[in-house]
């Protein structure tokens, strides 16, 4: 069987330059991305916005239609609609499209699937009527739908970039509430010469702020102790700053406190895991060149730790050099060469990273719940009395909890919950959160439709031509 | 302080006999190299089923379904047993007749709790199995239950009544000194004047250690689960002579199993699976039960479980040494068996006889005979 050279799974801006990179060297790359078509999350429809004025969602947002346009003319495989569901340190990716299950094997893989909301698990974060911040963003981009009047709350440029998008299109936005702590800015001024490494994203970051209060819209700064007041759906959100309690009545609430790398691609390899302290997140322990504990296996972009899109794009290219020299494509000297300027380019936005990771680190008491009735894991709705108490009774690691309570074992596969997991049972252990570790995470990555897995078939590439962007090969095994 | 017995394996099988025997008043420590329940006995299928035993396992499946039965008051835990009856699917009519041929023998043999069912019987108590099913076997008494948590009820009942639990714990090497056994692990020295063997996917190499040699094989039996689905069976199902298995437990998840195999890697604690297959499972799955067409598949895992060539397990005293016994190798099986096996070895271990016929079990039943 046929196989590729470098599949890559996730076409954001790290997968998009991989390809780029990878396919203009000659190498057979196929990249699999499970949404209509390329751009990831940032980029997310910009060839095809339904917005009648997309260049409301910034200039960012439409230079991402530079990167796809050139991702679509390079001659790597590409196909959309395809949810990976299963990566093997074999090799082998099995991934659902058009109702069937395909299978193919690649020499070298990148990783790419981007960076996921932070859980945000304070009490009645579960209730209906609230949602992300960054799914707020998705009904934007992809279906043109806004909720009026919403409250947002949290911190992030992230959130004020979502808040801004809004209020350019003319959304009411009842008030923001910010839980950036005074002490984070101080502790940030700390980096400051991180911040002068970037200082045109800086300069971006303080827009979007002024433009929210200059639209009007009021801005509690400060809050802690965040509670969402409602019984069967939300009516409302307290918080407590300097002078006391607040509270502020709304239909529709939106969280947000950053991003963090999504993991369960990473996991389920069984990838060699790390925690960051910096970042506050689980991440791949990787080389300079994106490389994994198993070598022929990158991870690149925010999957890798949250750098950004143009952090992402950069990141893509170096993994597709390492990739390229790994298949003897390229030569060692040629992949260095031509990975220094970006090289550099990674170091200085590292050091305005630290810069923003410290100045929005989400507190404590917004990742570690506190009271027993705060649901952590939502799709087993399990709380942190019930957690508790099975820790108590001997479950010392995420596993243990995991099978004991069913935390974690819901659709989401611990996405929403594991991090507060992790943290949760250091805190209670003791421990650092690396000691304690994270789910033992299996394949299917997605829900899987059982008729879906019964239609399997194999994939390659086609053989006559290196270059070509032909259709490939489909094999059907012969059913058993 | 030096206990009487040791266990190696914190699976059902150490579980249950430390639990037997703090019951009795023994002291006991169980020997666990990762944590209690980690391996077959926390992720195996939770089948409890007499149904289709082998002639030579009914009388001890049939004890074990009776303290089943009373498991939960008696350990005062949530195993999350349910009585829900099994029944094996017969597809066709030769499968009808390998259950009458079946019948004949169980009757001669004075058993008489598998009932074949007909086509009628079989969609009154599955509405939804596919037309061309034509009967079948059941046993009302069977079941399931949760395997982590039954494991773990019998290892908390048996730390209320003063065994002790070492996880972590990995045995290096093990030798007999005297009256005693020395068993050298990661965590250091333990020493006990009785030794049992209850190590799962990895009991030949204990098993060698103690001088008795086992042709004992381990696999990876595959599984997989949905995600909730409206409640449409409520026995836990078979088929007679398709790779069939599944249940749906009370949140409405099904259970999805059949005995395919991945690829285990013993060395590392680690399975790989065998995605081919697991699609044949789907196949069989729909084609029984036309309404998992629309099942989303939400976890799939193998878990290392150990095989005798008989695929019946080792049960008994090690012949080469003293005051050592053995319980493993049951052969994706052994859950069920929990609760009776316990009680056997824990018996066996205070130098009681059983009731039970084990010579079928005998780990040297596979050494070849002098001609």
């Amino acid at each position: 069987m046929n196989s590729y050279d470098i599949a890559i799974i996730g076409a954001g801006p790290a997968g998009m330059s991989a390809a780029i990179t990878a396919s203009q060297a000659g190498a057979r790359v196929v990249v699999l991305d499970d949404k209509p078509r390329a751009g990831g999350q940032i980029y997310r429809n910009v060839s095809v916005s339904p917005l009648t004025q997309p260049e409301q969602l910034g200039p960012d947002y439409l230079r991402g239609a530079e990167l796809v346009e050139a991702f679509e003319r390079c001659s790597a495989e590409k196909r959309y609609g395809a949810t990976v569901w299963h990566v093997g340190d074999n090799g082998e990716v099995l991934f659902s499209q058009q109702e069937q299950t395909h299978s193919l094997t690649a020499r070298e893989l990148m990783v790419g699937c981007g960076a996921m909301e932070r859980p945000f698990p304070i009490p009645g974060w579960h209730l209906p009527g609230v949602m992300s911040a960054g799914s707020a963003q998705v009904m934007l981009k992809s279906d043109a739908l806004v909720q009026d009047n919403a409250v947002f709350a949290g911190s992030g440029p992230l959130l004020y970039l979502i808040v801004a998008q809004y209020l350019r299109l003319g959304v009411k936005v009842k008030a923001l509430v910010d839980t950036t702590p005074k002490s984070n800015y101080l502790a940030a001024m700390g980096q400051g010469l991180g911040l002068l490494s970037q200082p045109a994203m800086l300069v971006k970051g303080l827009g979007l702020l002024n433009e929210i209060r200059q639209a009007g819209v009021p801005v509690h700064r400060f809050a802690q102790n965040l509670e969402v007041i409602g019984d069967e759906r939300v009516s409302g959100l307290r918080w407590l700053n300097d002078k006391g309690s607040e509270q502020i009545n709304c239909e529709h609430l939106f969280l947000h406190q950053g991003v963090i790398p999504n993991l369960n691609m990473t996991r389920s390899l069984n990838l060699k895991h790390h925690w960051c302290e910096q970042q506050l997140c689980w991440k791949p322990s990787l080389d300079s060149w994106g490389q994994s504990s198993i070598a022929s296996i990158s991870v690149a972009g925010d999957s890798s730790g949250i750098v950004g899109a143009d952090g992402a794009e950069r990141m893509g290219r170096l993994v597709a050099l390492n990739q390229l020299a790994r298949l003897g494509r390229i030569s060692l000297d040629e992949r260095d060469q031509r990975a220094r300027g970006d090289q550099e380019q990674l170091a200085s936005l590292n050091r305005f990273r630290r810069f923003i990771d410290r100045l929005y680190q989400p507190i404590e008491q917004h990742r570690i719940p506190e009271k027993a009735e705060t649901v952590v894991c939502r799709c087993e709705e399990r709380n942190l009395g019930q957690l508790r108490t099975e820790f108590e009774r001997g479950a010392r690691g995420p596993n243990e909890l995991k099978m004991m309570s069913r935390c974690g074992m819901g659709p989401c596969q611990g996405r929403q919950c594991g991090h507060t997991v992790s943290e949760l049972l250091a805190s209670w252990r003791g421990e650092r959160v690396d000691e304690v570790g994270y789910y033992r995470l299996r394949s299917p990555m997605r829900l899987l439709n059982l008729t879906e897995l019964g239609r399997f078939s194999r994939v390659e590439p086609a053989t006559t031509n290196t270059n070509a962007s032909a259709d490939p090969v489909s094999i059907q095994e012969p059913s058993q | 302080m030096k206990p009487e017995v040791l266990i190696i394996g914190g699976g059902i099988q150490g579980c249950s006999t430390a639990y037997h025997l703090a019951k009795k008043g023994v002291s006991v420590t169980v020997l666990e190299k990762d944590w209690v329940s980690r391996h077959a006995s926390g992720v195996n299928a939770g089948g409890v089923r007499l149904l289709g035993r082998h002639v030579a396992e009914v009388p001890l499946s049939k004890e074990s379904m009776l303290r089943w039965h009373q498991l939960d008051d008696e350990l005062d835990a949530d195993t999350g047993f349910r009585s829900r009856s099994l029944i094996n699917i017969a597809a066709d009519e030769a499968d009808m007749k390998t259950l009458r041929d079946r019948q004949q023998q169980m009757h001669a043999l004075g058993h008489f709790h598998e009932q074949i069912i007909d086509q009628q019987e079989l969609r009154e108590r599955l509405p939804q199995v596919a037309e061309h099913c034509v009967g079948g076997v059941v046993s009302e008494q069977d079941g399931y239950a949760i395997p982590y948590q039954s494991t773990n009820a019998f290892r908390h009942a048996a730390v209320r009544l003063g065994a002790r639990f070492v996880e972590g714990c990995q045995v290096q090497s093990l030798r007999q000194v005297g009256t005693s056994w020395l068993v050298e692990t990661s965590q250091g020295r333990f020493e006990a004047g009785r030794l049992l063997n209850c190590a799962g996917a990895w009991a030949d190499k204990i098993s060698v250690m103690i001088g008795d040699n086992v042709p004992m094989s381990y696999s990876a039996p595959m599984l997989m689960i949905t995600t909730r689905m409206p409640h449409f069976a409520t026995p836990v199902v078979g088929a007679v002579s398709r790779p069939l298995s599944f249940k749906q437990f009370e949140n409405g998840t099904v259970l999805i199993g059949g005995g395919a195999k991945g690829f285990a890697d013993r060395d590392n604690n680690r399975t790989r699976l065998d995605y081919a297959k697991l699609a044949a499972g789907a196949r069989n799955a729909t084609e029984f039960f036309p309404i998992m067409k629309t099942a989303s598949v939400n976890r799939m895992w193998a878990g290392l479980e150990a095989y005798l060539p008989d695929n019946l397990p080792v049960l008994g005293a090690a012949i080469n040494a003293d005051n050592a016994w053995h319980a493993f190798g049951f052969s994706a099986h052994g859950f069920q068996l929990g609760p009776v096996v316990g009680e056997i070895m824990a018996e066996l271990i205070t130098g009681g006889d059983s009731c039970f016929d084990l010579s079928p079990f005998r780990v040297d039943r596979f050494e070849r005979k002098v001609l």
